[in-house]
């Protein structure tokens, strides 16, 4: 078992490496990526700082020549890719340096180019015999000019396996930073229509066994099968206009996460207010994902209740509601668990289409925002969570099975 | 893989006599069907409308039926016929000025509704004979008489009914709604059924041979099924715009991995069945023994999911029309015109958002309605509680 799930674990590093690959991939090599992004950016910013008189103005060929070593342009796609891993060194600082003249580079140090010999040497411009650290230096040749130019940098690992998600072109921001902002909303319902979905499910997947083929399986059937079929964020448009605009009932708020004067209210106010904008979205959250948890706790009832052993227990004179929540719970939750796994999911459980829905500046609004404004670093910052989300999510829930189920074995 | 249990089994056994009438597997699936009423009405609905739809542009148009000048006869609206997407996009269906028809100074396309009222005034003989509803799903508000935001069953200056009134740019909600309905339906239809064309054989070969082509296709899977595929199509939309077809493959790409998963573990274990190997050993050749002995002992677990797929597919149409990824506008979607009726929340025009939604529900309800008659029809189980 534990070799399995070890294998299991093993196993999810290429399928890691393989769907990062392939998103990295397409971003890359699709027109409008990283680097002409970056280029527009800095275009756009030129613009608006030479209050626009300059109109579309091209950018120096320097400073686009920085941006590909940024980037790593000017190497091949599988370099960039274990760059942006961190596991290939990166140019992480470089600056250009004039032989003989000193150069400040980062905390109060200053490298100085000295020519020995035929060729050059990097040292410390305030005192020559201290050590340089990791700083080296190199010759370029403009391809233009022909003008020979000389150039220190210091290169480190940095990537997503070092926890380097890189920094947002829009907010300017370390792109963990704006995550982490934005997690405490999505996480919020992400929890609540987790516990809500369960518990509605088992409640009425309970209720709809016990009474199969009535009047209330038949009318609760076509309102499971109605929020199965529908998106959830469809079901919170309909509420949203149904309840909180003023054509017809206005009773909640239009969307949001807090009231405008959230800050001001008293705690109990706060608590109001909060379950207030809550109940909404928290439905069109809870309804995509209650059906099929509902269809599958009662078909797995209803199977363990014509069971030989459940006959068994009733011959014996016990208590009915001891039978079906003692003896046959155990057996028919099992299949309702292999989802369970999928509640790591949670924490970034924000459906920018409820979002957006609702006007929640969720983990979901920050990833379509970004997506939409080709914000890179964002993108693979989310597509990297939702793989491991998902590989992980896969592995605990065969565990969860595994720990409810003694018969289940992996191997 | 839809016809298995539409396919008449006559061919099989001749009627027999009442009582004890021998019937095929497919003929009691039939049955079975039928006698779930909310399942077999739904179907019968669902088809009717599907049928009815390819001829919207005669029921549902602002371009006449038929227009009759100065001798000449026109018919404007049959051209559209073949501009449905599942027919086949010819381009830009070629207008008719509206110079060429008497309308003066109208060199950009004909009025056919002022048409009809000029032809009514002059009285020379000459007429314009209207679709039952009048309204295109994409004339605007550049056309005279067409207002933004008009509510359901409000009237035009001329008196003309609009059922579910208009959007935004003007253009009518009703008529947008029934060409969406076509244009949603059969695109669920065509990613659907292309899905399965490519998820079944692919899954069949890997559970049956197995070994090194399994073992590649595994991983390959879950290396695409691991990406975020909703992402992905975004990034693609927003590079090129995609046409009816493109955003179908586009797709088709990530829907046909969850049935060759179905069709693999079916093969795998129809595999090691006794009666593949004794068709083995009598020397049935592979392609016999895949098409003609596994293949129909396989089928009912993705046919009952297929009318699943298809809501799955409508869905995700209407979520990326939505977001506006979807298909290029003008195109009606049902998407679209939620996300302008969002947009115009505070305004209390209810109707843009919830006539869409509206026929989103009608829809998708119809399809899971059948899908349960199909699964019930195909893999009865009975339940027997012993109290």
């Amino acid at each position: 078992m534990v070799e399995y799930f070890i294998r299991r674990l093993l196993l999810t590093i290429p399928t890691f490496l393989g769907s990062t690959f392939v998103v990295f991939l397409i971003v890359q090599l699709a027109p409008g990526g990283p680097l002409e992004q970056q280029i527009q950016a800095l275009k756009r910013g030129g613009e608006t700082a030479g209050a626009g008189l300059v109109g579309e103005q091209a950018l120096p060929k320097d400073a686009i020549e920085e941006l590909k070593r940024f980037y790593g342009f000017d190497k091949p796609i599988w370099q960039r890719y274990l760059i942006w891993l961190g596991v290939w060194k990166r140019e992480a600082k470089s600056y250009r340096i004039k032989p003989g003249v000193p150069r400040l580079v980062g905390d109060n140090e200053r490298l100085i180019l000295v020519k020995e010999g035929e060729s050059f040497v990097l040292r410390n411009a305030a005192d020559p015999s201290r050590p340089i650290g990791d700083w080296k230096w190199r010759q370029e040749r403009d391809e233009e000019t022909g003008e020979v130019r000389y150039r220190v940098y210091r290169e480190a690992y940095s990537g997503i396996l070092t926890g380097d998600f890189g920094r947002s072109y829009r907010f300017r921001k370390p792109v963990i930073e704006l995550i982490a902002e934005r997690l405490p909303v999505s996480i919020q319902f992400g929890i609540i229509s987790f516990v809500l979905s369960y518990a509605i499910s088992v409640y009425l997947g309970v209720q709809k066994a016990l009474r199969h083929n009535t009047p209330f399986d038949f009318a609760t059937s076509s309102a499971v099968f109605m929020t199965y079929s529908i998106p959830g964020w469809a079901i919170g448009a309909v509420l949203l206009v149904l309840f909180a605009t003023d054509r017809f009932f206005p009773i909640f708020p239009l969307g949001g996460f807090e009231d405008p004067l959230y800050t001001d209210f008293s705690l109990l106010e706060k608590i109001w207010d909060r379950a207030w904008h809550f109940v909404l979205p928290t439905i069109a959250y809870t309804a995509g994902s209650f059906a099929l948890l509902t269809m599958l706790m009662k078909n797995s009832l209803i199977e363990t209740l014509s069971q030989d052993y459940i006959r068994t227990a009733f011959a014996k004179g016990i208590r009915e509601e001891r039978v079906i929540w003692l003896h046959a719970m155990r057996n028919s939750i099992i299949p309702i668990t292999a989802n369970i796994g999928y509640v790591i999911g949670i924490f970034f459980a924000g459906s920018y289409l409820i979002e957006r829905v609702f006007d929640i500046q969720g983990i979901g609004q920050l990833s379509f925002e970004a997506l939409v404004a080709r914000d890179y670093p964002i993108v693979f910052a989310f597509t990297v969570i939702s793989v491991v989300v998902t590989l992980i999510g896969s592995i605990l829930s065969d565990l969860a099975l595994a720990l409810v189920d003694p018969r289940i074995r992996f191997k | 893989m839809a016809e298995v249990h539409t396919q008449p089994a006559e061919q099989s056994s001749a009627p027999q006599s009442s009582s004890e009438e021998i019937l095929s597997i497919q003929q009691r699936r039939w049955r079975k069907f039928r006698s779930l009423k909310r399942g077999y009405y739904s179907l019968l609905v669902l088809l009717a409308a599907y049928i009815v739809s390819f001829f919207l542009p005669l029921l549902v148009n602002n371009r006449a039926l038929v227009v009759h000048f100065n001798g000449k006869t026109y018919f404007p609206a049959v051209r559209d016929l073949l501009d449905l997407p599942i027919v086949g996009q010819l381009g830009g269906t070629p207008f008719i000025a509206g110079e060429e028809l008497g309308q003066m100074g109208n060199k950009s396309e004909c009025n056919y509704r002022a048409l009809k009222r000029q032809y009514e005034q002059e009285g020379k003989g000459n007429y314009v004979i209207m679709p039952p509803y009048p309204f295109g799903p994409i004339e605007d508000i550049s056309v005279e008489g067409n207002e933004p935001f008009m509510p359901p069953l409000s009237r035009t200056a001329f008196g003309e009914l609009r059922l579910f009134g208009t959007d935004d740019r003007g253009r009518d909600v009703f008529a947008r709604m029934a060409y969406g309905f076509q244009i949603s339906f059969s695109f669920a239809l065509l990613v659907a059924t292309l899905s399965y064309l490519i998820g079944v054989p692919l899954g069949a070969l890997m559970g049956y041979f197995g070994r090194w082509f399994d073992l590649l296709m595994q991983r390959f899977m879950e290396i695409w099924g691991s990406l975020p595929f909703l992402f992905l199509i975004i990034i693609v939309v927003s590079i090129v715009r995609p046409s009816f077809f493109v955003l179908v493959l586009l797709l088709v790409i990530f829907s046909w991995l969850g049935i060759a998963q179905q069709m693999r573990a079916q093969f795998y274990r129809e595999k090691t069945r006794d009666y593949t190997a004794a068709a083995i050993s009598i020397g049935v050749p592979t392609w016999r023994i895949l098409l003609r002995h596994i293949l129909p002992n396989s089928l009912v677990p993705i046919i009952t999911f297929f009318p699943f797929a298809v809501v799955g597919d409508i869905g995700s149409l209407v979520s990326l029309d939505f977001l506006g990824f979807g298909l290029a506008p003008p195109t009606p979607s049902w998407g679209e015109m939620v996300s302008i009726g969002m947009d115009n929340l505070t305004n209390g025009y209810w109707w843009l958002v919830l006539v869409p939604l509206g026929a989103l529900f009608v829809t998708l309800m119809l399809v899971v309605f059948i899908g349960e008659a199909v699964r019930e029809a195909f893999d009865p189980k009975t339940f027997s509680r012993l109290r």
